[in-house]
Order: C-alpha cells, then structure tokens, then sequence
C-alpha cells in the first residue's frame, strides 16, 4: 500500500509554524519592530544579568552591597562603571535589576490587565442586552479614574504598597480599554456563519467563546498587551519617583527617588540619567512592537505601507 | 544757533538722568527666607507644625530662653533668675519693662493669664508643665509667683519657657469658649489673623500659597539692651518667608539669591555643590534629637528582652552614620544624646559597638541561642562559619512569624526609610523574617501610638528638650495607653519609682543619678534601640546678611534673628 504524501497534510502544527514563518517575514520588513526587538533583547540581557552580578561580589548587590572604600555618590571608575549611589552602592547593578522589575511589572500587569478585559469584553459582546450594558458601564467607570491617583490614595491609606499589590492594581485599572475592542471585535465575529454553525451543534456559550471567539480575538489582545506594558512601567516608576513604591525593590522609579530625596539630582547625572534613559528606552521598545504587530496583524496597515 | 545748543542739552540731560532713575532707592534689604511647607496656623495653642512655630517664635516670647553657646537658662521677657522658695515650694519672677505690639504694657497679669488658661483648657503639649502650679500670684504688675503642689524639676527648664500672650487678645476669646460644648475644640481652631506678641516682629501680611511678610515690632523690649553679653536688635526692618515645596527649588532660589536663607536641614547630597558656590556659607549644628528603633513589649515576638538584645547587637550604627547620614551625625547609645552632657549616661550597654559583621552575627547567634532559640539553618555552622541563617524558631518551638518594621516613607524622611531597609537586612542575615515597611506618616503615627498594632518600627524625636524629663514620659508604665507616650508599652516598677523620684528631684546632682541609672535600666531592657542624632546642615547667603547665630538646633532662633543684619551695615 502505497504511504500518503505527508507534505500534503496540513496538521494545525504545521499551520502555525507557517503562520508564524509568514508573520515574522511581514515583521522583519518592519524597521520600528526590528529596533524595539533589538532593544527589548538587550534590556532582556540586563535583566538576566542582573541575577548574576551579585555573584561576582556581594558589593554588587543593588540593595545591600556597598562598596566597602566608597560611601558616598561618586562617579564612573573601573570598579562602578556607573559610578555609585549615595551609601557606595553599585549603580550598574541597581540598572540591573530595574530592567528586571520593569519586565516583572510591565509584563505581570498587561497580562492580567489583558485576560480581565479579554474575557470581559468576549462575555459583553457574545451575551449583549444587560450583562453588555452592565460590564460596559462598569469599563467605562474605571476608564475615567486615574490610575496614578486612585494607586497613591490607596497607597497613603494603606501604606507603602507591596509590588505585586501594586501590579494588581495597575492591572484592575487599566483592563477597559482593552475589553472594549474586544467586545467590538466579538460583536462582528459573532454574525459570523461558523459561529451559526456551533450553536447549531449544539455548543454552549462558554464553549464558543473560548473555542470560537477567544482564537479569533489573541492576536488583537496579545497587541493591546504591548502598549498596556509601557503604562504599566511608566505608572510603576512614576510611583516609585512619587515615593509610594515598594521600598524593597531596586526599580528605575526608585533610582529616580533616592537620587532626588537625598539632594543629588542636580550633582550626580551619572545616578540620575541612566534610570530615566532606560525608562524611555524600554517603554518605546514596547510601543516600537506594539506598532509592528499592528501591521502584521491587520493587512489593511500593511497594504498602506506597500503602497507609499 | 539756540536750537543746535537745545538739540544738544537734551540728550545729555537724558544721558545723566537716565542712571539716577535706575539706581536703585537705598533702604534696608528684606531679609528673604525659604519655607518648606506654608504654616498651618497662627493660633499659638494650635501650632504644632515646624513652620507655624517658626513664624510665631519671633512673636510670642516666653520668660526664660537658652543661651546659644551655654544652653544656660537666659531672662528674655523676666528680669532675672528665678528665685526658689522651698519652703512654700514657689518660685518668685520678675518681669522686664515690656510692651505688646498694639503699645499695652506687658504685667504679671499677662503671665497669670496665660497660666490659667492652659490650666483651665488643658491645652494639649502645654498642660504637662503647668499641671502642678497649685495658685499664682501677682503682687504687683512687674512680678509673679508660681505655687507648686510638689516640688517639680522640669518647672524651671519645660514651664518657664512657654510663650506668654496677650490677656486682652485671650480672654474674649477664652469666654466665648466656654460657653460652648467643646471649649478647647474652639479655642485651638480660633483663626488668629493678627497675633498680638511682644517679640521682635510682627505680622504684616499672610498671602495664603505665597509668602508670608513680618515687619519690626516698635516695642520690642529687647531692642538695644545687653542680653547674654550680646546686643540685641533687630536689625532688620522686614522678614519675607516664601514657601518652596521642595528643597530643591529652595537650593536653587538660594544660589540665585531670591532667598538668603533655607529654614529646613539639608541632605548632605546638596553640600558639596553649596560649598563651591561663592556666595553661600553651609552652616553645622547639633541637635537635641532621637532617632530609634522601638518594638511593642506587650505581644510576641519582642516581648523577649534577648530578641531585643540580639537586634541591638546585629544593627550596625556606624554604618548608618557612615554611609547613610554621611557622616553627618553622631551614633547614639542612650536615649538621651551624648551632646546633652550633663544628663548622658555613658556607662550602658554598647551591644554590638566595635563589632564587625561576623562577629554582630556570631554574638547576636550565642545570645539567642542560649535563650532557647533554634533555627532550620542557624547562622553560625558548626566551624564556627558564618552562613546565611534560616528559618528562625522562638524557644516555644515554632517558627518565628513574619514581623514589619515600620518606617516613615521616603520622601518623608529618606534617612529612616533607609536605615529600616538596612535593619531588615541585618535581621534576614541570622534568619529572622523581617520587613522593613515605610508608610505615611499619619498612618504610622496612628499605628504606633493611638492602635498599638505594630511589630517594630523607627521613629524619632527631632527635638527633644534639654531636660531629661521625656526619658521618664517615654518608659512609665502608666503612658502605656491609646496616644501615650509609652508607645512600646514597656513596663517596669523599679524604673517607674526612679523616675517618679527624677520628676521631684530638684537636687541636680542626685537627678543626675536618679536619670543615669534610669538611662542603664532602658539600654538593658531595649525597648527602644536608639540608633543616631543626626547633624543640621543649613545654608544661607553670606553676601547678603550676616550673623547668624549658631545654636543647638541650628540657626533658626530668636537670637539669630535679633543679631543678624545686612552686610552693607
């Protein structure tokens, strides 16, 4: 008997890798992606390092260690290539870890904030009438409280807030936007015939929405969640500047408040640059990608490209 | 002919006007002074905050004020020392010839007054020191005498420096007030436009936001006499104090000359950038302060005195002078500041003074071990290593719960921020599971000393006064209540007899004794870690005034502002 022709099968592995071949072929074309990929890998890096720097000495630790010759601020030498903060503390290393908490929270936050208004918005656009009118109305609730503000009251409140708090926070604060697109989006996919086609099967509605709808909408989330990483690193730092964030993490929000409360905001541009740069620099990385993906997920952006 | 001569004259008549019109008018210079934060009140009785006392130090005057290099207790408004009476227990006052500033003469009544009324309100910080004042009386216009109802050593040092007011500004005031349902709740929220004092400046103009704007008093009493060896003025005819919410903006109006002096201590971040600067002298003082570590006696984990012990030994004050004040302190090892000469004890307990950090660890270990303390990992191997410890079991046999350290934030006071994160450090080194915990201050305050619901915390006194007295307000069993000022809830009757002993004794000498013995009971017990005294570092311009007078406490005093003058003088 003679064998089929295996490369004529298609089996949803093969259909995947394909997609993911052509998508990133569309990605690569794309200068503002390949820049903030560039930069996402290398603050990466810096993340990762940051696990290791401590190793080399316990002076490079970015909380404890401190140099034991040097206490107080002093520029870039061999042993501090940053130079070191006002208690002899390394100031590469605190960069170090800052990239490390800026992943932790930026990522953390975008994706619960991503899977609440995902699954919120497929529920109010797949059910409609009043659950639609309640969870909108709810959205629209959070979407006009300001993030910053409502976490530094909960913050003077409560006391100074532990970072994971403060990730749960800017999650249940920034999940609106994100559930409105995708209520549109599930109100369209809904007209759909294969999604007739299930109900006539028979299928219940939690099962088309996480087997049906939830597939068809990812690639729109998975996007939103890019540029909700960037407010979310920009709401931590901001915090942290502010005073209000966890003071047991070394974060670029933290650099930037121990450079200003303890007077050398103006005397040690070594210590106050580098934290801001990277503020900007990762959070542009992630709106570089966000705009990226935009086109590789919508050809309609793709074709105004071609045609320019 | 005539018309080239006008066409001429003209411009020279311009060219030798036009300097004059810029030149500027020749008067005294206002003497500019940064704020950090606008004054709350001018209602004496309501101001606790540092600026509202501040402003009101150079209206309201009280009878006696320390000497700037002494710390004796100088006559300011009283005429001289004052005379003990043991056996009737008074003292007898005399008063200066003085004035208020609306021009009324400044009588015994006036003090009589003032006592009375913070008898009869007990007004909150002032009542504790005139409680004991059985009568008063005023023989004539010029003298007081206080009656005691027991003899009291802080009588000198605490009550004859409190501000004296006004009885014909008070006593309207004072009864409307009682006639209402809470007197006290309407007195101290009587909004005071215009305070009527007898110091050296009055106030002129209060823009709310901007600036506040006092002027020479006419009458000030001390204008050209010989106080302390020095002549009094002022010198100035007006002060300016501006507000600048943060230091700095306040550094930087300093180095541009919008102001001539930054009434609030500076991080030592900003020094070195102030020194080079040419126009700008950085000024040092001590100050009568307390910065502690203090734990909550009355629950578990800290109710051990070997756990207290064992934390004093692990912290390492020298690190936190060093690295996180700068330098710019000085390490404490009692709860009375070693600058207080007289009344510190140096005879205590130095737990971990002189150690390194493997032997803080390898003492703190023996201490906790021999109380009956395990671990999963215990710090020390059986080398004699040092290790990272783990898992911390109280002598019960159950691991030792997590406990919080709490701290002011750090925009509040990045200081103590800091020195918390670096206690919690010390402490995870042995295996206890400590969190450092900043949070509002108002939050930490209530927690601390309203709720009692803490584990740990650092806290301080920014300024205590020169008499030892707090050391028994802060230890005695009977302050162990909701907003008392025995906040760690410590109690012990020996020490409560010494310092119902101290609080009578009114022989220096044996007080001193009383008070060193009271000072080596607290450093045995630890309820309180003290950890620093940190330096005031001030700025002020040197091109613009001059004589400053530095002081405990810095140079922002009443003798300061009745020496300085401008430098064109």
């Amino acid at each position: 008997m003679k064998e089929p022709d295996r490369k004529n099968i298609f089996t949803p592995g093969s259909i995947f890798s394909d997609r993911l071949l052509e998508n990133w072929s569309i990605f690569k074309e794309n200068l503002l992606g390949k820049i903030g990929l560039t930069l996402l890998i290398i603050f990466a890096f810096m993340a990762v390092a940051s696990f290791f720097t401590p190793l080399i000495d316990p002076m490079y630790n970015p909380m404890t260690g401190v140099d034991p010759n040097i206490s107080y601020s002093t520029g870039p030498s061999f042993h501090h290539w940053l130079g070191t903060d006002f208690i002899g503390r390394d100031i590469l290393s605190q960069l170090l870890a800052g990239a490390r908490i800026a992943f932790m929270v930026g990522i953390s936050a975008a994706f619960m904030s991503i899977v609440l208004g995902t699954f919120i918005g497929m529920v109010a656009g797949y059910a409609g009438k009043s659950t639609d009118a309640l969870l909108m109305r709810l959205a629209d609730m959070i979407m006009v409280m300001p993030t910053l503000l409502v976490v530094l009251i909960l913050s003077s409140l409560f006391g100074q807030l532990n970072i994971w708090i403060i990730v749960l926070l800017i999650a249940l604060f920034r999940w609106p936007g994100v559930s409105r697109v995708i209520r549109s989006q599930t109100l369209s996919l809904k007209q759909r015939p294969f999604i007739e086609a299930a109900k006539v099967a028979g299928a219940s509605p939690l099962r088309i929405i996480f087997r049906h709808i939830l597939p068809n909408v990812l690639p729109l989330s998975l996007l939103y969640m890019t540029f909700r990483v960037t407010s979310a690193i920009i709401i931590e730092a901001a915090l942290s500047f502010l005073g209000f964030g966890d003071p047991g993490t070394v974060s670029w929000g933290m650099m930037l408040q121990w450079v200003w409360k303890t007077g050398n905001m103006f005397q040690a541009p070594y210590w106050l640059i580098p934290p801001g740069i990277c503020i900007s620099l990762l959070t542009l990385a992630f709106y570089m990608l966000g705009r990226a993906m935009e086109e590789v997920i919508d050809p309609r952006l793709r074709k105004e490209v071609e045609g320019e | 002919m005539l018309k080239s001569k006008i066409i001429w004259f003209i411009p020279a008549i311009i060219f030798f006007l036009l300097p004059l019109s810029c030149a500027e008018q020749r008067s005294d210079p206002i003497l500019k002074i940064g704020l950090h934060e606008e004054p709350k009140t001018l209602n004496i009785w309501l101001a606790s905050d540092a600026n509202s006392k501040r402003i009101l130090s150079l209206i309201y005057q009280p009878l006696y004020l320390r000497a700037p290099d002494t710390l004796d207790l100088i006559p300011w408004l009283a005429a001289d020392q004052p005379e003990f009476h043991p056996d009737t227990i008074s003292y007898t006052v005399r008063l200066k010839q003085a004035k208020w500033s609306d021009g009324s003469e400044v009588t015994s009544a006036d003090v009589a007054f003032t006592a009375n009324l913070i008898k009869e309100f007990k007004i909150p910080r002032h009542y504790s020191q005139w409680k004991f004042i059985k009568k008063i009386e005023t023989p004539d216009n010029h003298t007081v005498i206080f009656y005691l109802s027991r003899p009291e050593a802080i009588f000198r040092d605490r009550t004859l420096t409190t501000t004296i007011v006004q009885e014909k500004e008070w006593s309207q005031i004072a009864e409307n007030a009682k006639k209402q349902k809470k007197p006290l709740r309407f007195l101290l929220n009587y909004k005071i436009d215009n305070p009527v004092g007898c110091g050296p400046f009055v106030l002129t103009e209060w823009q709310k936001g901007a600036y506040v704007h006092l002027k020479q008093s006419p009458y000030f009493f001390g204008k050209n006499r010989r106080i302390d060896r020095r002549l009094i003025g002022p010198y100035i005819d007006d002060i300016l104090f501006k507000i600048y919410g943060t230091s700095d903006v306040a550094v930087l109006a300093l180095k541009k000359g919008s102001i001539d002096m930054f009434w609030w201590g500076l991080q030592p971040g900003y020094l070195k950038n102030l020194q080079q600067h040419k126009g700008i002298k950085v000024l040092f003082n001590k100050k009568s302060a307390l910065y502690f570590m203090g734990f909550n006696v009355r629950k578990k984990p800290f109710e051990d005195v070997n756990l207290r012990r064992a934390i004093a030994v692990l912290i390492n004050k020298d690190f936190i002078i060093s690295r996180i004040l700068q330098g710019y302190g000085t390490r404490m090892d009692s709860i009375v500041p070693p600058g207080n000469k007289y009344w510190f004890c140096p005879d205590v307990d130095l737990y971990g003074k002189g150690l390194d950090r493997k032997e803080r660890i390898k003492k703190a270990y023996h201490i906790l071990r021999n109380a009956g303390y395990t671990w999963v990992v215990p710090p020390v191997d059986n080398n004699g290593h040092v290790v990272s410890g783990e898992g911390i079991r109280t002598p019960d046999e159950r691991l030792m719960e997590p406990f919080e350290i709490l701290t002011p934030p750090a925009d509040y006071d990045p200081l103590r921020a800091m020195s918390g994160l670096m206690i919690q450090e010390w402490l995870r080194a042995i295996g206890m599971p400590a969190f450092s915990k900043p949070m509002a201050f108002g939050a930490l305050l209530e927690q601390v000393k309203g709720r009692h619901e803490f584990d740990a915390f650092v806290l301080g006194y920014g300024r205590l006064s020169l008499d030892p007295d707090y050391l028994r307000n802060f230890f005695l069993s009977s302050n162990d209540k909701p907003r008392g000022w025995n906040m760690s809830g410590y109690k012990n009757r020996y020490f409560d007899q010494l310092a119902n002993q101290s609080a009578s004794e009114m022989n220096r000498e044996i007080r001193k004794d009383l008070i060193w013995k009271m000072q080596k009971i607290i450093m045995a017990d630890v309820p309180y870690i003290p950890l620093y005294d940190p330096k005031l570092i001030e700025a002020v311009r040197n091109d613009t005034f001059r004589g400053w007078v530095n002081m405990l406490d810095g140079i922002g005093n009443i003798w300061s502002f009745c020496q300085v003058k401008p430098v064109s003088r």
